[in-house]
Parts: C-alpha cells; sequence; structure tokens
C-alpha cells in the first residue's frame, strides 16, 4: 500500500465528510440550541486520521470554503466566511483536530471500549475545548465583545457539543468493531 | 517542457483517427512478463514460483474466487510488490509517456477522481504536461470524434451506473496505454451495457486482459488463462480453457 | 453541487483572481488596523456601493445579506446595551465592508482560478516537504466524494427504513465513515496507478 497515495485519499475523503455533515440540516435541542454537524466531522477526523492527516481534512476543506465552495452548514462558503464574528471557530477546527488526532495517537485504543473513551475523552479537550477557545478569541477580536460576554456566548453550545463527543465514541467503537485493524490516531 | 515541444506528440496522440489505428510514439519491446513470482500476504501464500508471459493482444482471464486473479492484476499495475521474482513490463522510449498499464477497478464509484466528465479525462492526459485549459480542449476533440461531445461537462454525479464505467472505459481508452487490466468489467452492466463493452473492447487498439466470471466474453479470445489457488490450471485457446473450466465447475457441483 | 460563483458577467469578472484577493487582503488588514469612524465609514461606503455596482449578480445572495444584516444589528444592539456604542459601529463598518468585498470576490471569480492563485501562494511550502500542486487534485477528489458519500448516506438511510421504518439519523454515520475507510484504499489504489506515485 502506498503510503502517500493513501494520504491523499484519506484526507480527500474526510474533507468530504465534513462537507456532507454541512449538508446535514441544522437540529434544534429544545430551548432553541442550535446543533451543527460539522464540529463532529473535526472530531471523527482527528480521531480516525490523527493528528498530522487530520490537520491536513481540515485545512483543505478550509481552502475549499475559501475559494467559494457552499460547504458550511446552511450553503455558506466564500472567504467572507472568515471575517464573520464565528471565524474564531472555523480557524478552531484544524487545531482542534490535530489535538484530538495527537491525544487519540497517545490514549490507549486497543480495543473498542478502551478507544470510544479515548475518543470521547480527545474529542472534549480538541473538539470542544480548543474550539471554543479559537472561537471565543475570534468573537472578541472581531465582534469586539468583551471576554466575559464572550465565553458565556460559547457556554451555550457546549451541551450540544457535548452530545457530538459522544457521539463520535459512539462512531469509533462501531468502527473499531468493523474495522479492528485501524489504527486510531494515525 | 513547453507546449510547442509538445504539439508533434499531441497530433499524432491525438488525431481523431488515432481512435482508430494506434500511434504509438515508439514500439514497446517486450511483453508483460512474470518470472518465478512468490507473492506472499500475511499467511497466505497467493503466488509460488509463477512464471508467465503475456502477450497476445487479447486474454481472458478466468478461475474461481479468490484464485488470485486481481492479485495478478495489482502485481502487474505495482499495487504489490512480489516477496521474490519479477515483473518485466514492456519498455517505452520516450518521456512524457503515459504508464504502461492502465486498470479498470470493479466499481466505477471508486475510481473516479474527479467530479466532471472532462476533468476525469483529462487526468489520463496529465502525462503530456498540458495546461488545464489544452488538456480540455484536447479531452473535448477526443469526446466529439468519439460521437460524445455532450458528455464533456457533464458531472458525474448526474451519470448512471453504467455511464460511469464507460467513463472509466473512455478514461483509459484516451490515456493511450500499452496494455488495459480490465477486472469484472462486466459485472455491474445491463446487457445493453456488456454489449457495447464487448464491441468496444474488440475495436481498442491496446493489449487488454480481462478478468471475468461471465465466461462468454471471452470465449473468442485466442488466449484464456485459467487460474485456480494461484496456479496457472489451463492456458490456450478461449474455447478450450473456458468449456474446461466449466467441466471442473460442474463436476465439484455433483 | 456548484459553487457560489455568479454566471452573470460584471465588471470585476473581469479582474485578475490574485489581483482581487490581494485587494481584499489589504482592505481586510487595514479596516482591522484603524478605529477612525471616518477612516471606517468611508470604507462601508465604497463597499456598499462596489456590491451594488453587481447589479443582478448579487441576486443569489440575499439570504446571507439578510443574515449579515441581523448579525449587525444585533452587535450594534449588544453594545447600545453595553454603553459602548462607538464600539459597536466600528465592528458594524469593518463586519460591512469585509464580508461584501469578500461575497463579491466570490461571486465574481471561479473557484479553480482561485484554487491556482492558492496554490502559487502556498508554493514555498515545499522546502518544507509539502506538495502545494495537489491542492486542485485533492479539492477535486473531495467535491467529487461529497456528492458520493451524500448518495451513499441517502442509501443507507433507505436501506435503515426499510428494515426498521424510521430515519436512520445519526446511527447511519458509522456505517458511512467505515464504507469510506475502506473507499480510502481503493481509491489510493486508482491514483497509484495513475499518478504512477
Amino acid at each position: 500500500m502506498n503510503t502517500s497515495s493513501l494520504s491523499i485519499a484519506l484526507v480527500s475523503l474526510f474533507a468530504a465528510l465534513i462537507a456532507v455533515l454541512g449538508l446535514i440540516p441544522k437540529i434544534d435541542l429544545p430551548l432553541g440550541v442550535p446543533i451543527t454537524m460539522q464540529t463532529l466531522g473535526v472530531m471523527l477526523a482527528g480521531c480516525m486520521l490523527g493528528p498530522k492527516r487530520a490537520l491536513q481534512a481540515l485545512a483543505l476543506f478550509l481552502a475549499a470554503v475559501a475559494i467559494g465552495l457552499p460547504l458550511l452548514s446552511g450553503g455558506r462558503g466564500g472567504i467572507g466566511m472568515f471575517f464573520a464574528p464565528t471565524s474564531g471557530y472555523l480557524i478552531g477546527w484544524p487545531v482542534g483536530a490535530f489535538v484530538v488526532g495527537w491525544i487519540m495517537h497517545t490514549l490507549p485504543s486497543a480495543t473498542p471500549r478502551a478507544a470510544a473513551i479515548s475518543a470521547f475523552m480527545a474529542s472534549v479537550i480538541g473538539g470542544l475545548l480548543v474550539v471554543h477557545v479559537f472561537g471565543v478569541i475570534g468573537l472578541v477580536n472581531i465582534a469586539n465583545l468583551p471576554w466575559e460576554k464572550a465565553i458565556v456566548g460559547t457556554l451555550v453550545f457546549v451541551p450540544g457539543d457535548l452530545i457530538k463527543c459522544a457521539l463520535c465514541a459512539t462512531v469509533v467503537h462501531t468502527v473499531a468493531r468493523g474495522l479492528p485493524d485501524w489504527r486510531f490516531g494515525g | 517542457m513547453s507546449s510547442r515541444r509538445n504539439d508533434n506528440l499531441l497530433f499524432k496522440h491525438l488525431h481523431p483517427l488515432s481512435v482508430l489505428t494506434f500511434e504509438a510514439q515508439t514500439q514497446p519491446t517486450a511483453n508483460i512478463r512474470l518470472d518465478d513470482v512468490t507473492l506472499r500476504r500475511g499467511h497466505t501464500t497467493v503466488f509460488q514460483s509463477l512464471t508467465l508471459t503475456l502477450n497476445a493482444p487479447r486474454i481472458g482471464l478466468i478461475g474461481d474466487n479468490g484464485a488470485g486473479k486481481s492479485s495478478l492484476f495489482r502485481l502487474i499495475c505495482g499495487l504489490d510488490q512480489p516477496q521474490s521474482g519479477h515483473v518485466q513490463l514492456p519498455s517505452v522510449e520516450t518521456d512524457h509517456c503515459a504508464p504502461i498499464v492502465g486498470m479498470m477497478f470493479q466499481n466505477p464509484d471508486e475510481q473516479i477522481i474527479f467530479p466532471t466528465v472532462e476533468e476525469e479525462l483529462a487526468l489520463s492526459l496529465r502525462h503530456l504536461r498540458l495546461s488545464r485549459a489544452e488538456a480540455q480542449t484536447q479531452v473535448r476533440i477526443w469526446l466529439a470524434a468519439r460521437g460524445l461531445a455532450d458528455w464533456a461537462p457533464r458531472a458525474i454525479g448526474s451519470l448512471s451506473q453504467g455511464q460511469r464505467q464507460h467513463v472509466c472505459w473512455l478514461a483509459l481508452l484516451i490515456g493511450n496505454h500499452h496494455t488495459l487490466l480490465l477486472d469484472e468489467p462486466f459485472s455491474s452492466l445491463d446487457l445493453p451495457g456488456q454489449a457495447l463493452l464487448r464491441k468496444e473492447i474488440e475495436a481498442a487498439p491496446q493489449q487488454i486482459i480481462v478478468s471475468t466470471h461471465v465466461l462468454d466474453h471471452v470465449r473468442h479470445f485466442e488466449r484464456v488463462i485459467w487460474l485456480d489457488k494461484g496456479h496457472v490450471r489451463a492456458d490456450g485457446l478461449g474455447l478450450d480453457v473456458c468449456a474446461q473450466y466449466e467441466t471442473d465447475v460442474a463436476a465439484r457441483m455433483g | 453541487m456548484g459553487s457560489l460563483y455568479s454566471d452573470h458577467p460584471t465588471w470585476l469578472h473581469g479582474l485578475s483572481a490574485g489581483l482581487k484577493l490581494l485587494v481584499l487582503a489589504l482592505l481586510g488588514a487595514g479596516v482591522f488596523a484603524t478605529q477612525a469612524l471616518t477612516v471606517l465609514f468611508a470604507s462601508a461606503g465604497a463597499c456598499v456601493l462596489t456590491f451594488a455596482s453587481l447589479g443582478r449578480a448579487t441576486k443569489p445572495t440575499q439570504p446571507l445579506l439578510i443574515g449579515l444584516l441581523i448579525t449587525s444589528v444585533l452587535i450594534g444592539l449588544f453594545h447600545v446595551y453595553m454603553q459602548q456604542p462607538w464600539l459597536g459601529v466600528v465592528s458594524v463598518l469593518r463586519l460591512l465592508c469585509t464580508t461584501l468585498m469578500g461575497l463579491a470576490l466570490t461571486l465574481t471569480t471561479r473557484y479553480t482560478d482561485l484554487l491556482a492563485v492558492l496554490e502559487w501562494l502556498l508554493s514555498p511550502l515545499r522546502f518544507f516537504g509539502m506538495h502545494p500542486e495537489r491542492l486542485s487534485l485533492q479539492v477535486a477528489l473531495m467535491l467529487r466524494f461529497t456528492e458520493h458519500f451524500f448518495v451513499v448516506w441517502r442509501r443507507l438511510d433507505e436501506a435503515h427504513r426499510l428494515r426498521t421504518g424510521k430515519a436512520g439519523g445519526f446511527k447511519i454515520l458509522a456505517p458511512l465513515t467505515i464504507h469510506m475507510l475502506v473507499a480510502a484504499r481503493r481509491v489510493a489504489d486508482t491514483l497509484h496507478v495513475r499518478f504512477q506515485r
């Protein structure tokens, strides 16, 4: 198996997965808190591909958005997305994916159960914490919100994101059973 | 690497007539040959000291699943390396030449890389080092010569399964390879699709090796190889070898 | 799946992708470097005029413009509430400039042209062992498989409905991921055979 070709394929296919997750309409929890699925793609990419390829997958995805492809949920795209107040979250995605991948690589994943637990922890730290930190920085700098307000604002989305972390762990568990040879975390 | 230098190659390569008569830049010097090849995968020995020369213009490859047909193809394309022995490909002397061997995998959805037909076919011209616009122009000319001009801008997603497989075939044809390997190309085609592919295979100028379970498509080939657990069980005229295989299967079924 | 590019020809369509990208980058840097209201108002005015000059090409962006308007109003109201209205005005003006010009770029530039500029910009990365020219291939591969996986998602969903009577929802995500990981091996084979890498 040629690793260079496999890298190209995995990076592009996972970028496609993130785009597909954007095509799925937003789900509204009670209290009107929206869940968009794309951060789930960030977590999955990190868990499945490991830090380096996950970073590349997200970088590819963002490059495609930047050149005008409508891949963000709601059919949004174009370089304007990177000037919006929520662009901090976008920048957080590749970093978050890298962190998820790195943690997943470090933690045990020999059995499906271990892999799922590691995936959950990696997703919480990389997919939730890191992304929200970048999101808050973005809100403060672009929308000029004060720190406390930005943090409160971002906390609204944490319950939805925790659900996504659990979902990611579930998917990892199923993949571990279906593809027992897969090396999580790359 | 200027396009001027490519003009002669281009004209010879893509003149509409070349669709019907094979214009090779130079003549290849040998055939595909396997010398004493041993291939192991994990604990299984796929081939043991296999020696084979593939010199007929049309070769059929038949046998049970797991006999090694796909593995043989993978060896020839370079996807797998043998543990011992040597896979020899024909040598061609020009630079800027296409890969010697082209392969069509079973599922068109897993091998089409680009979202539109013309981009996918343009990829096969990559060895000519044209600009994107030049490559797409050449693709359009080539498609028009085959009466498929309206296919060029179409999105792969809008094509039927059979049409997508035809795109894979076109991408192989335009690529100017020496040999084409077709892995179970008839399996997902309807009857008209099978008839069309059979006609195209007959007309194509390249050497073609077809692996199939539908024996009628290779029965008329001058050479068919029956692979059984990594060994050549029979090798000869299509009519004879197919009949031997069919007899063997009938006997096994009781 | 299309891009956000508009086929209605405008004067911006004729300018090169690199030039437009450069102007946008300078504009973006400029509006964030200053808090002078006069400068920002002038820029915003120029941006609105430029965007409006695109005429019919802007029609499909109406939902995005409405979103922009709502965000601006919210930011403005919020800063009024925090008793620092001028900060709100600064934010809104910056947002207007960059979003409108970003949209103008997206509407009037083919994504393949932007891709070429992007590859050129990333070419120094070759020294770090990366391959920027692969970017077009990877974008194309990504687009091709976005469509394909959406079709697979629907197929898995139908299979689920047939067997359980309910929509698949998130239960389908795992099988889709497995399907994709398996496809990756085959796609890698194809890449290897056609690129000889």
